[in-house]
């Protein structure tokens, strides 16, 4: 009895090469395009989780009292949770900015520079504008996330925050 | 008529080009968890898209793969 799905030549020279059991360019192909299957899955749910999840924004609250920060000076608190480390300065008399201490490249914590007057991220030498936050140089791709104060009834209060 | 060299040559083409789609998938991705870490919706969504299209476009082209 013979099997007829084999071909007369292999029946008659059953010769088997070593790699005639290797996954074939067909079946390669079929895992590549399975995997572009599932990487766009992976790209719908992404942006589907950004559509959906909610950013907590903060509620307003008091930081600290005005005359414990002088001008020129920066302070540290959290904001808008607990673990979320970010950083005033105290640009003039009547006007203070805030915003996230983590770097937008690689989540580093930024200081502010007196000498050069910017925010500086020393893991990358990323650099973002004192009053605006938004990157003068290096690797971060966006600025960083803003946390807008207020000053009332000489306390310095943050009022939300804007990633 | 096609002959078996043309058509291994079409075979390695199309394994070639659907390789590129799917690096460009992988680039993609990062796009999309950048956009992520952004919140950017409208980015988020256009690659989304994109990324569909081109595994979209991955199987057709699979398609022309000879068995």
């Amino acid at each position: 009895m013979t099997d007829e799905s084999i071909p007369i030549w292999k029946r008659d020279f059953p010769y088997e090469a070593a790699a005639e059991d290797d996954v074939t360019r067909r079946e390669f192909a079929r895992y590549l395009v399975a995997g572009a299957g599932v990487m766009a899955a992976g790209n719908v749910g992404i942006a589907a989780w950004t559509q959906l999840r909610k950013i907590n924004t903060g509620e307003p609250r008091e930081i600290v009292a005005l005359d414990q920060v002088a001008v020129g000076d920066t302070y540290l608190f959290r904001y808008p949770a607990e673990a979320d480390a970010a950083i005033l300065l105290r640009l003039s008399d009547d006007e203070v900015v805030a915003f996230s201490q983590k770097c937008t490249h690689l989540g580093c914590v930024v200081f502010y520079e007196t000498e050069e007057d910017r925010w500086h991220c020393p893991c990358h030498e990323g650099n973002f504008d004192t009053r605006t936050g938004t990157v003068i140089s290096g690797p971060p791709p966006r600025p960083l996330g803003r946390i807008d104060v207020e000053i009332r009834d000489r306390a310095i209060w943050a009022l939300g925050y804007e990633p | 008529m096609r002959t078996s060299r043309q058509a291994t040559r079409t075979s390695s083409a199309v394994v070639v080009y659907v390789i590129i789609l799917v690096a460009f998938q992988v680039f993609l991705l990062t796009v999309a968890v950048e956009a992520f870490a952004a919140d950017d919706e409208s980015l988020a969504w256009t690659t989304a898209t994109v990324s569909v299209v081109l595994a979209c476009g991955s199987a057709v082209v699979y398609r022309y793969l000879r068995p």
